[in-house]
């Protein structure tokens, strides 16, 4: 499976060659050599250290992964060395890449895969991570609160209002990629240790069963911290996965369905409330509903648009990796790169992408409901939803279904942080699904035998 | 919680269903909308990404070709002596084209019906698409010749004029002139601002140059008319030739009015005598004569005739449309006296000048003018080829012989108004008929100089109109010009 997947990418590579040059890359090898190097460690990790996981998990992961690096590559090749995609006359990649972008991805990859190894490694069992509940959630409160504590100069993402990176010595972190994860974990470890007293203990209004307001406090600050450190950072997306993630968490963890209607009605009042206070958030809408009115085109929805168009100019089957024009479309190597996808590979290619989104999603819910412990239960279901939600939220986006929020897309998007955290939670949940599919220890037979000896 | 995690799964279920409905509806349904939005970056730039064929002339110069430029839009146009070809190539912008360019479009880009197997075989043979090569009929000599002619003529004047020659026997346009003209080059470029700039410029110069004289601009036909005139008289009285005697008074008091109509210059025709033969009065273009034979003949006759050699019709396409040369039934017996001399409401292009020509040239038959002789496909297989058609019998062959005998001796006989280019000094037989167009209110502009002329006589190869504005007498300012691109054309030195 994982040599077909890395088949896969090497294929896309090629094409890539041959539709922007008519022949094969020139560092074809090299990358592609490091590639697989890499994913083979990843899947040795995998036989040594969680033999029962999921065996789908990691292809999957490095498909993805290894066409995010193509699309990489090619749009780094935009414009360069004779390829379209100058910027010319004002048309052409509206943020030229590193000549060494290529490399850079890969590089990350290979911490995304170092990270997948020692999650492996460090945790032996899923359940431990519960001992982290608290820690963790401090942890990542620290990490979301950071960047808007920072100046701008560091924190800030040049061209946008969002205050959501680290930025020293030419390297970015976005540290809320990291928190997204650390910020499950807490919640999982929160919710096991008090979900009987927020599923029965409370008051019944108006037909909806309220939990009581001490097992509810804790939930609702770090909710409201998060959310409002989101909303000063101008990052609305990633507060959407968020809020959706907790919902989920709490509804799992409960069954009861009146957290799904408070999360809901919370969500459209906020989104509301913020559409109103914040002109940003207003434009968001406006250019998600008429995005092709002459101001919007040119403003707001500019790069939806643009974006959109290509997607149309794709078609059925695309125009071929390397052939299109991606880079009229900005910021398509990071929160529009499916709109990329979707330009050079066609509807069939983007078709194949969201089934492979959809696939790992699937797997974490199967290992949700097969796994016996009620954190990893939780984790597990709670993981699964918020990335299936983040790809919903950014899909959803550029492709125009809901009002568009720069967050990023899983694998595909370039840049490192978000890579390395889609690489730990795919670890955590071959883990998770390590511990669902192991088979139970097998009873020693000869164990209560009594010998009999026949004396004669 | 199992069955909260299978409620969660099927919320998952319906996200990812929702993605892959939508992802559906963009890239299967709505494709051609989003191609079609005004500031489709892509669209305006897929035009320029595949090698747009060139436009070459019949004998065989390159007039417009499509060369790699380097930038997002993989090539660009470029046109060579673009101000004597304009009115034939028109331009190709990033947002629009005229002339070949535009009529053209479908085969230079590549996609036109006629083309879709050809690319199928290019795609799975992995050869780059090219657009068709679409071949016209101009012939490169004739052209220059027309579009020197008319600088020699009106540069640094402000007025403006054109130049049209076709192939008699098969309506082939071998040379479409007009001036001022522009360089489609300046609109090629793939810069929307320095093109919007360059648009502007045109569009505000006073001379509008953007405007295509030769096909595109009506002037009083003047004196050229007569051709009009004596073909409704011969066609409509079988016993008159052109050694018939009609009247042709020194002076014409038109009916109704006090207005006396003379020659040019109160010259006399004929011997003074009051009459003359109808190819002397031709010959020397005498108003007087025409003005009666026109309110003899009658309005509605000359309407007939005019429409009959191609004016009035709005359906003419060479293969872009032209604009229509008119002749309008006058209310009343004097107006009928002027419109039969060219003047009152009528109005002809140059091509329309050069079609009378045609249809006598050749023997009352006018064909149909047409601009492309054939388009060729990237691997050189013919795609569309001209077949000359018919578009009118306007007069008989015997008729036709009669007025050519006429033109003839306009240019041939020493009375004749452009006697200065009979065969002595041209070198080669020509056959036609000057025009000194009346101009302004109270005829107080300069007049119009007209001719319309074909060649050799015996044998006719080319028919040319010229109108020059404001250019004066139609033989000293528009047939030199023709002569020109008879003489280019011809070969003659």
């Amino acid at each position: 499976m994982l040599i077909f997947a890395v088949a896969v990418v090497g294929f896309a590579y090629a094409s890539v060659g041959f539709g922007l040059k008519g022949r094969l890359p020139s560092g074809m090898f090299t990358y592609l050599l490091a590639f697989i190097v890499i994913m083979a460690l990843a899947h040795l990790a995998v036989r040594r250290f969680a033999p029962y996981a999921d065996p789908l998990l990691v292809p999957v992961a490095a498909m993805l992964n290894g066409l995010g690096v193509v699309m990489t590559y090619r749009l780094q090749e935009a414009g360069r060395d004779g390829n379209p995609g100058a910027n010319v006359n004002g048309h052409g990649l509206f943020v030229p890449m590193n000549s060494s972008a290529t490399l850079i991805q890969i590089f990350y990859t290979a911490i995304g895969v170092a990270c997948f190894v020692a999650v492996l490694v460090m945790f032996r069992e899923a359940r431990t991570l519960q001992r982290y509940t608290y820690t963790l959630g401090a942890a990542g409160l620290f990490l979301i609160a950071l960047p808007a504590l920072l100046p701008s100069s560091i924190s800030g993402v040049p061209g946008t209002g969002a205050k959501i990176q680290i930025s020293l010595g030419g390297f970015t972190l976005q540290p809320e990629e990291f928190a997204k994860l650390a910020l499950a974990v807490s919640f999982a470890g929160y919710l096991v240790a008090k979900r009987d007293a927020l599923a029965l203990a409370g008051r019944r209004v108006l037909g909806i069963d309220l939990p009581r307001g001490r097992d509810l406090g804790p939930i609702l600050v770090v909710w409201g911290l998060s959310l409002l450190l989101l909303v000063f950072e101008s990052d609305i997306g990633t507060s959407a996965v968020f809020m959706g993630m907790f919902v989920a968490m709490l509804y799992i963890a409960t069954s009861r369905t009146s957290w799904l209607l408070i999360g809901f009605l919370l969500f459209v009042a906020g989104a509301f409330t913020a559409s109103k206070l914040f002109s940003h958030v207003g434009a968001r809408f406006s250019a998600w509903l008429h995005p092709f009115t002459a101001v919007n085109i040119q403003n707001s929805a500019f790069q939806l648009v643009k974006g959109l168009e290509g997607m149309g100019s794709g078609g059925l089957l695309g125009k071929g990796l390397g052939s299109g024009q991606p880079y009229l479309t900005p910021l398509v190597q990071s929160d529009l790169v499916f709109t990329g996808f979707g330009e050079e590979l066609g509807l069939t290619g983007l078709m194949a992408l969201l089934l492979l989104y959809a696939l790992i999603a699937q797997r974490g819910l199967s290992t949700a409901l097969m796994v016996k412990d009620p954190f990893s239960k939780l984790l597990a279901g709670g993981l699964s939803f918020m990335f299936a939600l983040q790809v919903f939220v950014i899909v959803g986006g550029v492709t125009r279904l809901i009002p568009l929020t720069g967050i990023t897309t899983p694998f595909l998007s370039q840049g490192g942080s978000s890579l390395v955290a889609s690489w730990v939670m795919i670890a955590v949940l071959a883990r998770l699904s390590d511990t669902a599919r192991r088979p139970p220890p097998q009873p020693i037979q000869e164990e209560g035998l009594t010998q009999v000896v026949s004396l004669q | 919680m199992n069955r909260a995690l299978k409620r969660i799964s099927l919320a998952v279920l319906a996200m990812f269903l929702l993605l892959l409905i939508n992802v559906n509806y963009l890239q299967g349904f709505d494709t051609s909308s989003l191609a079609a939005e005004p500031f489709n970056t892509r669209t305006l730039t897929n035009q320029v990404q595949y090698q747009r064929g060139p436009i070459v002339t019949s004998d065989g110069v390159t007039i417009a070709e499509s060369k790699p430029s380097g930038d997002i839009f993989k090539y660009q146009r470029a046109y060579s002596n673009g101000p004597v070809y304009s009115p034939v190539t028109g331009y190709d912008t990033l947002y629009s084209q005229t002339g070949i360019e535009f009529a053209e479009n479908n085969l230079l880009a590549g996609n036109d019906n006629a083309l879709a197997i050809r690319n199928f075989i290019d795609m799975i043979t992995n050869k780059p698409r090219k657009g068709a090569t679409v071949q016209t009929t101009i012939n490169s000599k004739a052209q220059n010749a027309a579009y020197n002619g008319l600088v020699q003529k009106l540069q640094g004047t402000g007025r403006s004029g054109g130049v049209v020659a076709v192939n008699p026997r098969t309506g082939a346009i071998l040379a479409m002139a007009s001036y001022p003209s522009y360089d489609p080059n300046q609109l090629a470029t793939h810069d929307g601002t320095l093109l919007n700039t360059r648009d502007k410029a045109l569009l505000a110069d006073p001379q509008n140059p953007l405007l295509d004289r030769a096909t595109h601009v009506t002037f009083p036909p003047g004196s050229t008319f007569k051709i009009i005139t004596s073909s409704t008289l011969l066609s409509q009285q079988p016993g008159t030739n052109p050694n018939t005697q009609v009247a042709s008074p020194t002076t014409l008091t038109l009916p109704q009015t006090s207005h006396i109509l003379h020659n040019d210059n109160n010259t006399v025709c004929g011997n003074g005598g009051g009459q003359a033969p109808l190819i002397t009065a031709f010959a020397q273009s005498c108003d007087t004569t025409f003005a009666k034979i026109g309110m003899d003949v009658g309005g509605q006759a000359l309407n007939n005739m005019a429409t009959a050699f191609g004016m009035n019709s709005s359906s003419l396409k060479i293969p872009f449309s032209v604009t229509p040369s008119n002749y309008v039934i006058p209310p009343s017996l004097a107006l009928t006296a002027f419109s039969a001399i060219g003047q009152f409401s009528d109005t002809v292009t140059p091509l329309q000048e050069a079609m009378f020509a045609a249809a006598i040239a050749n023997n009352g038959t006018l064909m149909k003018p047409y601009l492309v002789q054939q388009v060729t496909a990237s691997d050189l297989s013919v795609v569309q080829q001209a077949t000359p058609s018919v578009l009118s019998q306007p007069v008989s062959a015997s008729v036709a012989n009669e007025v050519k005998q006429m033109m003839t001796a306009v240019v041939q006989q020493p009375d004749g108004t452009a006697s200065a280019f009979n065969q002595a000094s041209v070198g080669v037989e020509i056959a036609g008929k000057t025009g000194t167009a009346q101009n302004g209110i109270n005829n107080t502009g300069l007049n119009d100089a007209v001719f319309t002329a074909f060649a050799p006589v015996a044998n006719p190869q080319i028919a040319v109109g010229v109108i020059v504005g404001g250019g004066g007498y139609g033989a000293s300012a528009a047939a030199p010009i023709a002569v020109q691109v008879i003489k280019a054309y011809l070969g003659i030195k």
